[in-house]
């Protein structure tokens, strides 16, 4: 089996899968549902069978899958080279998200079910995962870009899927937006490193290996502008407004790209320049401090919102601040590992979150929801214990990954980050779990639909790798010898901390969040408290952010385009136009007189050139002589 | 000696009444007039020897077309009112007369500056009935053919022209 | 002499075509164009005479036929334009011009 039969056939196969469903979908009215899925499945299915191939080679063999495909632009110096290659860190990413994204697709098969659009929405989806695994594999930051844009471009898609509620398509089109102002970054960063280094190869060996010939501050830019596109595609402030408003998808759609995926692409983005952030302190440093107010953020506006979807993304924004806050110290493994687990416990709440709106018929608020933990006990199994995952408590895999990130703020020097880290931390308890008591723990009791079967193995499947995942990275002094930081072999920045300093953390840790826990459920479970919360606190109303946004940025815009449009188009340029035409239609009416259908006159016109031709050639020529 | 002045006699009197021509206000005199310069013509042709030429002017062209013009003009019965009212006449007369003033100058200039008198000596039978008929009928036969057919078309185009719609 | 003849046959040209140009009454500027062909006929036969060829005067003869031909075309077409406006004003036939549109 060659690298590149593999790999091209890892990234091929989602498209072609899209492309099929697509033609399908045009040229055939009603097709049979269990095409659609089973073209669909199989598409994402073989990636994830040789994701799982490609990063179990890699880890145990150490083996470097390359996949030249073709040479995009040679000109003189400059090459843009197709490559795929599935290193370490590719590897890694590949492990989780290709089979994350298969389940998420058995899943979407079932919450989908019977909707008129099905096939459109396997299109995107495996477009979607097409243009990821592109981001993933590229060797080469313009191909990454491509994929970057590919996911952005299909987030809209799904996010305005329904389209006939013109709110949802105002929420994708805000996610685009937003999303092109960090791309902007990227891309001017992009161009200002290929004014630097272009001529030697713009591969990322090329680049790590020449970067110490720019000067620092052209790194600097370079690195701010590289983060401001994280910024908007992993929701950190001041970019994030897109993602509460993107839960106007369907759920699968949350799942997937608002959980697992597209949002990590920042994260995978940073630990893929690690050496560039290993040379400008100041920039990671900045990206840590945004990470932290993000998280901060995020746990604070969660905490007061009562839709279940807008819950799940403040949590995601707030986590993504945890893995943004470690990368800025420079532990990138940390930070990837974090991601790791992230993404398999806020698959299941989403998925959960998703079984839920479909069983009560899209009842999304969590106040109307009370009191269902009886109608379907396996689901509130799997909740609460992606719910204890978030919190941090051992020994669940999120356990491992959050208080290695804790610890390693701790020694980074940086206290005041390590207690923004805390608060928000705990602030994540105590929002996941007024949630789950809210609706799980009430006197009410509804009951509404049993989820299908194929939304529910594959919550279960993620829920038991959400428990267990935290296996592949043990810390020493609990005899692991972090597997996943050595396979992943980043340029890591060493921190040191004494095995009792972190069992001592770990335990104030636990007990702060068990504390939480305890007062939460005293405050919501079985109680009325959460009605009488009232819905017009500026925290509930999320700090009024995007009221700011349209007040500074939007509505200018849009006056001064109106302004552009009536004034100078309209008035300034017809109006000159007109003038012009009007001014020929006279000068026309003008030179008609000569033309009185008079043959004299004609005549009189002929003789008069004539002279003057003679004129011309005996006076002024002088031609006959 | 002699010819020059005749010479001299005959183109005052065509120039004359080419002027009278133009400027008379009723067509009968310029026909009239224009009759005195054809005759003019026809001396001058006479002059050199175009004996032929000379017959043929007076008998076609005074004789024929100028009658037919006499002719129509009475025949239209025009009174004063059918007359255009030219009120601009002299003015306008004087004003083309100046535009084509260069014009006019301009060849005479050129033939007083150029040399082109070749002065060959002609024959006994130069311009008489025989001479130009022989060169008539042998080199330019084509020519006569169609002018024949040219005056069938004239012939046919004149009487359709002038039918009453029915 | 020949020069004499050209000269004149000049200045005859020139009056025939203030006269075509200046008369509004179509059948002065129809003698006004015969007057042109006569100015040409006197300098071929000038032509002719200096020469000593004869082709010239056969081709002077040739115009005078045509002259024949077109004046009897001419007079039909007065005969017609008499009737339809009962005027010799060549500023009555104006309908290619712009007024008309």
């Amino acid at each position: 089996m060659s690298d590149r039969l593999l790999l091209n056939t890892l990234l091929l196969s989602p498209l072609v899968s899209a492309l099929l469903i697509f033609l399908i979908n045009i040229s055939i009215a009603k097709t049979k549902q269990y095409i659609y899925t089973f073209l669909a499945l199989s598409g994402s299915g073989i990636s994830a069978l040789i994701a799982l191939f490609v990063s179990y080679y890699s880890y145990f063999a150490e083996k470097l899958f390359v996949s030249h495909l073709f040479t995009w632009l040679g000109i003189g110096d400059f090459t843009i080279e197709v490559t795929l290659k599935a290193d370490s860190l590719s590897s890694f990413m590949l492990l989780f998200v290709a089979p994350v994204s298969f389940l998420i697709h058995i899943y979407a098969a079932g919450y989908m079910n019977k909707d008129k659009s099905y096939g459109r929405f396997f299109i995107y989806f495996n477009l979607f995962i097409f243009f990821m695994f592109l981001l993933i594999l590229a060797d080469n930051p313009i191909i990454m870009f491509i994929g970057w844009e590919g996911v952005g471009l299909i987030s809209y898609a799904l996010i305005g899927f329904y389209f006939e509620d013109i709110k949802n398509t105002y929420a994708g089109n805000k996610a685009f937006i937003v999303n092109r102002i960090g791309d902007f970054g990227f891309l001017s960063a992009l161009m200002l490193m290929f004014i630097e280094l272009g001529s030697g190869g713009f591969s990322y060996d090329a680049i790590f290996s020449h970067l110490t010939q720019i000067d620092n501050e052209m790194l600097t830019l370079i690195a701010s502008l590289l983060f401001i596109g994280a910024m908007g595609k992993s929701a950190q402030i001041p970019l994030f407004v897109w993602l509460p408003d993107a839960m106007a998808g369907p759920t699968p759609v949350s799942a997937l790209i608002h959980a697992a995926t597209m949002v990590t692409a920042g994260v995978y983005m940073v630990a893929r320049f690690a050496p560039l952030y290993n040379i400008t302190v100041d920039v990671s440093l900045f990206i840590a401090y945004i990470g932290a107010f993000s998280a901060l953020f995020a746990a604070i506006v969660a905490s007061r919102q009562y839709d279940i979807k807008k819950i799940l993304a403040y949590s995601t924004m707030s986590q993504l601040g945890f893995m943004f806050m470690a990368l800025g110290v420079g532990a990138y493994s940390t930070a990837l590992f974090h991601m790791f687990t992230h993404a398999f416990f806020k698959a299941v709440l989403f998925m959960g979150a998703g079984a839920i709106i479909v069983a009560f018929h899209h009842k999304q608020d969590i106040r109307q929801l009370r009191g269902i933990r009886y109608f379907d006990p396996f689901l509130f199994i799997m909740m609460f214990t992606a719910s204890l995952t978030i919190s941090a408590i051992p020994p669940f895999s999120a356990f491992f990954s959050k208080d290695a990130i804790m610890s390693v703020l701790y020694s980074s020097g940086h206290i005041e980050l390590f207690f923004i880290a805390m608060a928000a931390s705990l602030l994540t308890v105590y929002y996941m779990f007024r949630m789950i008591f809210v609706l799980f723990f009430s006197k009410t009791v509804q009951t509404g639909e049993r989820s299908s079967v194929v939304m529910i193995y594959p919550m279960a499947i993620l829920t038991l790798l959400s428990i267990f995942a935290g296996v592949l990275n043990l810390p020493e002094i609990f005899g692991g010898k972090l597997n996943i930081s050595t396979w992943l072999n980043i340029a890591d920045k060493d921190f040191f901390m004494s095995h009792s300093g972190e069992i001592l953390l770990m335990g104030i840790n636990t007990l702060l969040i068990v504390a939480v826990i305890i007062y939460t459920y005293k405050k919501y479970a079985y109680t009325v408290a959460i009605d009488r919360e009232s819905e017009q606190t500026v925290v509930a109303r999320k700090f009024c952010v995007d009221e700011m946004y349209n007040a500074a940025f939007v509505k200018p815009l849009h006056s001064l385009s109106t302004f552009l449009d009536m004034k100078i188009s309209n008035l300034l340029i017809n109006n000159t136009i007109n003038l012009m035409a009007l001014q020929y239609e006279k000068l026309g009416k003008a030179f008609s007189y000569f033309e009185n259908g008079n043959v004299r006159f004609y005549a009189l016109y002929i003789l008069i050139g004539c002279v003057m031709g003679f004129v011309y050639l005996y006076f002024i020529l002088r031609a006959v002589l | 000696m002699q010819n020059e002045i005749i010479f001299l006699i005959l183109a005052a009197v065509a120039i004359v009444s080419s002027i009278v021509m133009i400027s008379a206000h009723r067509p009968i005199d310029s026909a009239l007039s224009f009759i005195v310069t054809l005759m003019s013509i026809a001396a001058l042709f006479g002059l050199v020897n175009a004996t032929f030429l000379f017959v043929v002017q007076i008998i076609i062209y005074a004789g024929a077309i100028l009658s037919l013009i006499l002719f129509i003009i009475m025949f239209l019965n025009i009174k004063d009112e059918n007359l255009p009212d030219e009120k601009y006449k002299n003015r306008w007369l004087i004003a083309t007369s100046i535009i084509v003033l260069p014009f006019s100058v301009i060849l005479i200039d050129l033939i007083l500056r150029s040399n082109i008198v070749l002065n060959r000596v002609a024959g006994d039978d130069f311009g008489t009935i025989k001479d130009v008929g022989l060169t008539l009928f042998s080199e330019w036969v084509l020519p006569f053919e169609l002018v024949s057919i040219l005056l069938l078309v004239s012939l046919v185009g004149s009487v359709t022209l002038s039918k009453r719609e029915a | 002499m020949l020069k004499s003849y050209m000269i004149l046959s000049i200045i005859l040209f020139s009056i025939g075509m203030v006269g075509l140009i200046s008369r509004r009454n179509i059948i002065v500027i129809y003698m006004s164009i015969e007057l042109l062909l006569n100015a040409v006929n006197l300098s071929l036969v000038a032509i002719s005479a200096d020469l000593a060829d004869s082709s010239a005067q056969v081709v002077s003869l040739i115009i005078i036929a045509i002259a024949a031909s077109e004046a009897a075309l001419f007079m039909a077409l007065f005969v017609v334009l008499f009737r339809n406006k009962s005027s010799l004003d060549a500023n009555l036939f104006d309908i290619l011009g712009s007024k008309h549109e």
